[in-house]
């Protein structure tokens, strides 16, 4: 196969990853500090994306049509509401229901995940149909043989680096994040430190949901286009990408997201005759990678001595 | 602070209880300025739920914790640790996953300013030299001596006016056990105050200023280290 074509492919598995991986993060992070599994996770991510779509509607009403000024007030936006959002959810969603069995948080989100998709649906505009999603970023592009480069997807990949990788500095290296990490190991040693362990939840949940916005932007971007089922998939693949690469890890989290876009990738190159089956190739291998491997790919390094 | 004997603790008709069954019944005991006060009680007296309760953990049904002229009963627990409480926690409970020095930096949680936890943490790196050379080290795969050092160093990191130690002789080998109580005492004397939950009745008393003894959740008896180790309560609720 030509060169070129390939080079094509893997631009766009590493698009595909960036936007699993910031996914998958949210999955991990709320996992790590309370062991839930927030199922709404994806449908924050629509509602983030139509966040996006109406502040760019509002501001070509005010008569702001610069390109970078639209797209930075959408990103900022989306992803303040949506972080406000997903501390709105720990708030009265998922903390009251710490005591319960852990089945009942997953049921809860797996509903409050249908109304914010039915809410998309009902309540936007028109929402049962797809929307356009402007195309704002420079579309420039360089073209060797079959492989054209475009500047739009390169400024997004870009992006998503940033925010991986603020994500993880802020993790490491400051003293919120050591709160996080403090709460995620043991809940009730780190309250006795004087951490807030609410406000920890909070902030954290936050965090997770305007990651999911962040790729929700980028997904309308990239595709230009949006609907209200956008999340679902993203959902289960962000939710896979965490369990394949480790749950409550968040480079398990990152190479998962990049391992199933591979996967996606490869199958569409594998399957040329088939390519609408590359997501069925991809979460059949990661059935196999879950037998293998049950606890995920970055193993969590217990130890038991005292 | 250390001669004056003013009280810091008062707990007074506290009761408190797991799923209505009650625990503590009507505890009073108090804990003196620059002193070492302890808690002695055999498994299941309701020690380790005191500590809970003083710590708002499992805030208590009735009854008051007044901590240097502070209420305490139905503070959230951070906000109990604001007002000067540490502890280090029965079985020692590291973060295993952090490094050494960040277990420190997680004591020192509600210390805005930096040049005071960088001071506050070459204290404890000179107390224990051990500690500053696994600074790196996770503490998760430390031996269990080395842990209780990281514990003991994580207390002192909030610079607490009382600090609640609950078993510190746990699961430790008989001579840290002795360094151990050494250290306890060394913390003492540089005017900390000290609230001592523990089951080795011989070394605790030796070093305690004043002492509680708890059986079924309730003091039963209460005095100096002398007239403790001569009691009958104290035999009974180790013995009996």
């Amino acid at each position: 196969m030509d060169i070129g074509f390939l080079a094509q492919y893997l631009m766009n598995g590493l698009m595909l990853g960036m936007m699993y991986a910031l996914v998958a993060v949210g999955f991990t992070l709320f996992f790590g500090v309370l062991d839930v599994i927030k199922f709404s996770h994806g449908d924050v991510l629509t509602v983030g994306a139509f966040t996006a779509l109406a502040t760019y509607l509002g501001l070509e009403q005010i008569g702001v049509t610069d390109p970078a000024t639209q797209i930075l007030v959408m990103v900022i936006v989306s992803t303040v509401l949506i972080g406000g959002l997903g501390a709105v959810i720990a708030r009265t969603v998922i903390l009251p229901l710490r005591s319960a069995p852990p089945l009942n948080t997953l049921l809860i989100t797996l509903m409050l995940g249908t109304v914010l998709r039915e809410a998309v649906r009902l309540f936007y505009p028109e929402g049962g149909n797809p929307k356009p999603f402007p195309a704002l970023l420079p579309t420039d592009s360089v073209t060797f043989g079959n492989f054209n480069l475009r500047l739009d997807n390169v400024l997004m990949f870009g992006a998503g680096v940033l925010v991986i990788v603020g994500t993880q500095w802020m993790l490491n290296r400051t003293k919120l994040g050591l709160a996080i990490r403090a709460v995620a190991q043991d809940e009730e040693t780190a309250k006795t430190m004087g951490i807030n362990f609410n406000l920890i939840v909070f902030i954290t949940f936050a965090l997770g949901s305007a990651l999911a916005a962040f790729a929700g932007v980028m997904n309308g971007l990239y595709y230009n286009e949006i609907n209200f089922g956008m999340g679902l998939l993203l959902g289960v693949i962000g939710f896979s990408a965490a369990i394949v690469g480790g749950m409550g890890n968040l480079y398990g989290a990152i190479l998962g997201g990049f391992l199933f876009a591979a996967l996606q990738t490869i199958g569409a190159v594998a399957l040329p005759f088939a390519s609408a089956y590359k997501d069925v190739f991809a979460f059949a291998v990661v059935i196999a990678i879950m037998a293998w491997r049950p606890t995920g790919l970055i193993q969590e390094k217990v130890s038991d001595r005292v | 602070m250390s001669n004056s004997s003013e009280t810091l603790l008062r707990v007074s008709g506290v009761y408190t209880a797991y799923d209505k069954a009650d625990v503590l019944q009507d505890v009073n005991l108090e804990a003196q300025a620059g002193k070492i006060t302890c808690l002695l009680g055999s498994n299941g007296s309701g020690k380790s739920t005191l500590i809970r309760s003083l710590l708002g953990l499992t805030p208590p049904n009735k009854g008051s914790i007044l901590f240097d002229g502070i209420e305490l009963s139905g503070l959230p627990t951070h906000k109990i640790v604001e007002t000067g409480l540490s502890c280090i926690p029965e079985g020692r409970r590291v973060f295993p996953k952090l490094s050494v020095e960040d277990n420190l930096k997680v004591g020192a949680y509600q210390e805005k300013d930096n040049t005071v936890v960088a001071s506050r943490l070459k204290e404890v790196y000179d107390t224990f030299p051990r500690l500053a050379d696994r600074k790196g080290q996770l503490a998760g795969t430390m031996s269990g001596g080395e842990q209780a050092m990281v514990s003991i160093g994580r207390g002192l990191m909030g610079a607490p006016k009382l600090l609640l130690i609950d078993e510190p002789s746990l699961g430790l080998s008989p001579l840290f056990v002795k360094e151990n109580f050494n250290i306890i005492r060394r913390i003492n004397e540089r005017g900390i105050t000290i609230f001592l939950v523990e089951q080795n009745v011989h070394q605790t008393l030796a070093i305690s200023d004043y002492g509680y003894v708890l059986s079924k959740g309730s003091v039963v008896a209460s005095g100096t280290p002398s007239e403790l180790s001569s009691t009958k309560e104290v035999h009974d609720a180790y013995f009996g």
